[in-house]
């Protein structure tokens, strides 16, 4: 049988000297999507690093930032007292996502790197365990096709779609925490250095099988969120096919701030319905100086799906993905008057 | 005659449940045990031209590669016949494929790579190459290729033509229910052991009989030296209803390698080449005159199948005719034949998807009369099969639904759709509707002994799969008998220890039920015998040993009304043997009504089902506490049906495209609301000696319909096509 070696390094500079003296060397942290692929096929590593043991698995809520370190589990994080009390966004974001014994074992760095949910693209590879199943795809097999185009495509993105690519973006973690503007600190071969999580993703376009912006070794080491007011009057809505342990058909993050009624700034971003999480500026632009009510929410949410481009089975993600986003904003600004 | 009320009694396996001790099929472990695993086919259709095997069998540890040609053509002359089989109309036995060079869908094996361990043969697998001759395939209803193949019998009673013609309302509506996937936890697999000339498989199926004579035609094996073990059943579900040809293949590997073999079906191979619920597309036109009495109905049922399968829509017809007296029935079916496997049985199969079409027409038929879907049940009730013209054995169908009428209080209803709406918005519906389904019933062959030692076996016909068989047994011999529970053991799924039916269609749990009391009364008359008179205390392992009698035992068998002794042989050399629902003097069903209330939530339009009320009709209750699992668990799945599950099918590749539980959705926790069963417990006077009749599968029928009724009432919208999705109602 095809070998994979397994290591166990205790710091982050010998995981990134292990990963880069061997080319097919991969992270792995908790393995809850990566074992997954590998017994589909789609990730095949010669070596697994596992980089549970490195530390940067602690969580400060005290200084003027909220600091995650990204080996923290998801269970760990959605459990911290500070963080549901100040952040409703990030806790129901991390509850809404998987199950609990999923996140027992995933953590909220390697979270952010959770690949596709794509029918096609997981289950084309063939692995015995999808019946041998071959389906061209350019986010796996670069320059191989798209089979969900022109397929079944019901849960394939709305917003940020290419002629190469519709794959959803999976995460409700990541859209949280674009919609907080979080930074991510990463350490690798060439040192440290800080990239805003919405700088990880890149759109599809003709390269789909590029997806974030990390260099070769390059290892996420903690989470950074501003602190802000506005994780008060903050939610994660999602809504998917059935009421827990499912992807979202469209979700919203949305955190206000707010003078009084008026909003005076909002964050939003979407998970669900795009390639990437989805930052909803026009929205938050239309939202300064309003006034919540419903009919406001909808007008607010109607502008980040402007730009929408449905293929055959998912044009109902427009329409789902404005009345989730409205869905949120009133509860955040309901969580407004209630705290 | 019947037995009088059994009480509840915990579920005799549940203490090696919890504890993680039971042993299913791939658990079974044998020194030396080598491991199997299929090669599925890339192409949807076509033929073998040629297979590499140099790749796969450099893999360290793989041992050898199957193709077609290491098969022999099943025994032609092989014959197991069954109870159904007509004297005019002799069908042969009926071989599962196994590793085939012409490939009819997508994902059948064209190899089996045998290795020392699971990875390498997994490895051995992936690494088969082959090259092929591709065919044009036709793999949804919709395809231009589909062959559309009309039944050749339609089913009628009266002259509905004309009586439509005296109908004042009529409804003509067309219900879709999805290809659905049974997906038991306990994935298909099999080990198998040839040691001194017999051959033992240890497998997962509801027909170790059907197993057993597979091996048999088509390794050329005298079935007498072939055991087939199926002891503990991680789900069935009507997918292990029948035998495949993994079974065969262990069989055959273990017997070329001289070593045992197990092979065990990954989950994405099983939705390839598995059974599974079809597709299908009901066309309803009923007709009523003013008074709201229902006097005809036209019933076209369409369903998916695989170019030659069986599985008939004829069978659609079993249910809905006998849920209401209706003088004038039209029943048709058509098979469209795709590049697929066999579409087979799955939970509730045919009246699942016969309820939901028929009792929405029958609720969008109260609707236009201005009627109240409680009362326009209870007025077309009778007591007469319109098909046969026979006495039903029992119905209790006003019973089920004024009970459940009165729980769930449907009296506060208001009827107009969207009537009901919460001050936030949500939408709220009440709905209801019926169910039945056949109540089959097979022999059964029992052998009980209890020893002075305190223990007590008894080997009977049957399969556990989780429904509960075996508690059902305890509970009739723990209630007639005075021995030890902690000493009793229910020997099931054993062609070694008795004769085995398929256990399924509700038939197996029934028929076992009869044969137990049967050995229950003819052990207390061996033991009066035995006694002769004499007074002696204690239990019956005390009396046994009191007199010194190391043990007693007592062989019973058990057919179904009206049956010739001939069924137990039918039993003994297939496993196939039932009778029903049509028997000499009577009809006999289940019946079930389900009341349901869902809320759709006004702005992203979840569709929600906080309650449900099921009241049965399944004569005499047996087990009382699997039995109320057994309503629980078709309601779940019934929801399930209707809101969630459909298998995804691309028709430019053919295969399976949502193949694991994370895509192909099934109901969770967090769905489902409560639900609350209720049975009438009369017992049957006629069906059988005491006085039951079946339960497993009719509590799942109508139980969609009472959904899609709810939801219409909620919002005034019909939703025909099922699963329904949040997109139907944004």
């Amino acid at each position: 049988m095809e070998p994979i070696a397994y290591s166990v390094p205790t710091s982050a500079e010998q995981a990134v000297s292990e990963l880069m003296s061997e080319a097919g060397a991969c992270y792995v942290a908790g393995g809850t999507s990566l074992f997954d692929l590998m017994k589909l096929r789609v990730e095949r590593p010669s070596r697994l690093i596992d980089i549970t043991r490195i530390g940067y698995d602690a969580i400060s809520t005290s200084g003027s930032e909220l600091r995650i370190g990204a080996n923290a589990t998801m269970s760990n994080v959605a459990e911290n007292p500070t963080i549901a009390r100040d952040y409703p966004i990030l806790t129901e974001a991390l509850l809404k996502g998987a199950s609990q014994q999923l996140r027992n074992m995933a953590t909220v760095g390697a979270n952010l790197l959770q690949r596709t949910r794509c029918s096609y693209f997981r289950h084309g590879a063939g692995a015995i365990a999808s019946a041998g199943s071959i389906y061209p795809c350019n986010k796996r097999e670069p320059g191989s096709g798209c089979a969900a185009i022109g397929g079944l495509d019901r849960t394939q993105a709305v917003l940020g779609v290419s002629g190469a690519c519709t794959a959803v973006s999976p995460g409700d973690w990541p859209v949280a925490l674009t919609a907080l503007d979080a930074r991510i600190n990463i350490f690798g071969p060439n040192g440290r250095r800080d990239l805003p999580v919405s700088g990880l993703y890149r759109l599809p376009g003709n390269t789909p099988h590029l997806e974030f912006d990390l260099k070769r070794g390059e290892l996420i080491t903690e989470i950074i969120i501003p602190k802000t007011a506005s994780g008060l009057h903050s939610t994660y809505h999602k809504v998917r096919d059935r009421e827990s342990y499912a992807f979202a058909l469209a979700s919203a993050a949305v955190a206000l701030e707010l003078n009084g009624w008026k909003i005076e700034h909002a964050h939003v971003a979407l998970g669900g319905v795009a390639t990437r999480p989805w930052r909803a500026p026009e929205t938050e632009q239309f939202l300064i100086g309003k006034t919540i009510r419903r009919e406001t929410a909808l007008e607010a949410a109607r502008l980040a799906f402007v730009n929408a481009q449905p293929g055959r089975h998912n044009g109902f993600k427009v329409e789902l993905g404005i009345r989730t986003l409205a869905d949120a904003l009133m509860i955040a600004s309901e969580r407004t008057r209630t705290v | 005659m019947s037995i009088e009320k059994l009480p509840d009694r915990e579920r005799i396996d549940a203490f090696d449940k919890v504890r993680g001790a039971t042993r299913y099929a791939a658990d079974f472990q044998s020194p030396g045990m080598l491991h199997a695993v299929l090669v599925p086919s890339p192409i949807a259709k076509g033929t073998v031209v040629r297979i590499n095997e140099t790749d796969a069998l450099a893999v360290p540890g793989v041992l050898r590669l199957l193709t077609s040609k290491d098969f022999p053509e099943p025994d032609p002359d092989f014959e197991a016949p069954t109870g159904e089989d007509d004297e005019d109309e002799e069908e042969g036995f009926s071989a599962p494929s196994t590793v085939v060079d012409v490939i009819a869908y997508r994902g059948q094996p064209i190899a089996v790579v045998i290795a020392e361990t699971l990875e390498a043969a997994i490895e051995g697998a992936e690494k088969v190459t082959g090259e092929y001759e591709e065919e044009p395939f036709s793999v949804v209803m919709e395809s231009p290729g589909a062959r559309r193949e009309p039944i050749d019998e339609e089913i009628t009673s009266g002259n509905a033509a004309e009586a439509f013609g005296r109908a004042s309302v009529v409804v003509d509506e067309t219900y879709v229910s999805p290809t659905q996937h049974h997906n038991p936890l306990e994935l298909l697999g099999a080990m198998a052991v040839f040691e001194d000339g017999r051959l033992t498989i240890y497998d997962t199926t509801q027909h170790t009989m059907g197993v057993k004579n597979a091996i048999a035609a088509s390794l050329w094996i005298d079935p007498a030296r072939i055991d087939v073990k199926s002891t503990s059943i991680g789900g069935g579900f009507g997918q292990k209803a029948h035998a495949y040809g993994y079974s065969v293949i262990a069989a055959h590997a273990a017997i070329l390698t001289g070593r045992p073999v197990r092979i065990v079906i990954p989950r994405g191979h099983i939705f390839h080449i598995a059974s599974y619920r079809p597709k299908s597309v009901h066309h309803v036109r009923l007709g009523a005159d003013s008074s709201g009495r229902m006097i005809a109905v036209r019933y076209v049922a369409e369903h998916e199948n695989s170019l030659a399968g069986g599985l008939s829509p004829a069978e659609y017809h079993e249910g809905t005719p006998r849920l209401y007296d209706i003088a004038n029935y039209h029943g048709g079916g058509i098979q469209v034949r795709l590049d697929r496997p066999d579409a087979g049985f799955m939970r509730c199969p045919f009246p699942h998807q016969a309820c939901f079409a028929f009792e929405s027409a029958v609720d969008e038929l109260a609707h236009k009369l201005g009627m109240d879907p409680v009362a326009l049940r209870l007025q077309n009730d009778g007591q007469i099969d319109p098909m046969s013209g026979k006495p039903y054995s029992s119905r209790f169908v006003t019973e089920c639904i004024t009970e459940g009428a009165r729980r769930f209080g449907w009296s506060q209803r208001s009827r107009a759709p969207g009537s009901m709406t919460a001050p936030d918005g949500t939408q709220i519906g009440w709905g209801m509707a019926l169910g039945n389904y056949p109540s089959s019933m097979s022999p059964a062959i029992a052998t009980l002994r209890i020893t002075a030692n305190g223990k007590t076996r008894i080997a009977i016909s049957g399969h556990e799969m989780g429904q509960g068989i075996k508690t059902t047994i305890a509970n009739v011999l723990l209630d007639g008998l005075d021995i030890d529970p902690m000493g009793l053991e229910v020997v099931v799924g054993d062609t070694s220890a008795a004769p085995q039916h398929q256990t399924a269609g509700s038939w197996g749990t029934a028929g076992c039920v009869p044969a137990t009391f049967k050995a229950v009364t003819h052990m207390q008359a061996a033991l009066r015998e035995l006694l002769d008179g004499r007074s002696v205390p204690g239990s019956i392992h005390r009396q046994l040993a009191t007199i010194r009698r190391p043990y007693l035992q007592v062989e019973v068998s058990e057919v179904a009304p009206g049956q010739a002794p001939e069924a137990l042989e039918y039993l003994r050399v297939s496993g196939d043997a039932t009778a029903g629902p049509e028997y000499p003097d009577f009809t006999s069903m289940s019946w079930i009504a389900h009341f349901v209330e869902v809320r759709v939530e006004p702005t992203t339009r979840r569709i929600r089902m906080p309650r449900c009320v099921s009241i049965v009709d399944c004569g005499r209750v047996i087990s009382p506490r699997t039995a109320r699992s057994q309503v629980h668990g078709g309601v779940v799945w019934a929801f399930s049906a209707a809101l969630r599950e459909a298998t995804e099918i691309d028709p430019r590749y053919g295969g399976y495209l949502n193949s694991d539980l994370a895509e192909y959705l099934v109901a969770v926790n967090a769905d489902i609301g409560e639900i609350e069963v209720g049975f009438v417990d009369k017992p049957d006077p006629l069906a059988n000696s005491t006085g039951l009749k079946n339960l497993g599968e009719v509590v799942m029928a109508g139980a969609s319909a009472a959904i899609a009724n709810a939801i219409f009432h909620a919002t005034g919208t019909r939703l025909r096509s099922m699963p329904f999705r949040i997109e139907d109602l944004l």
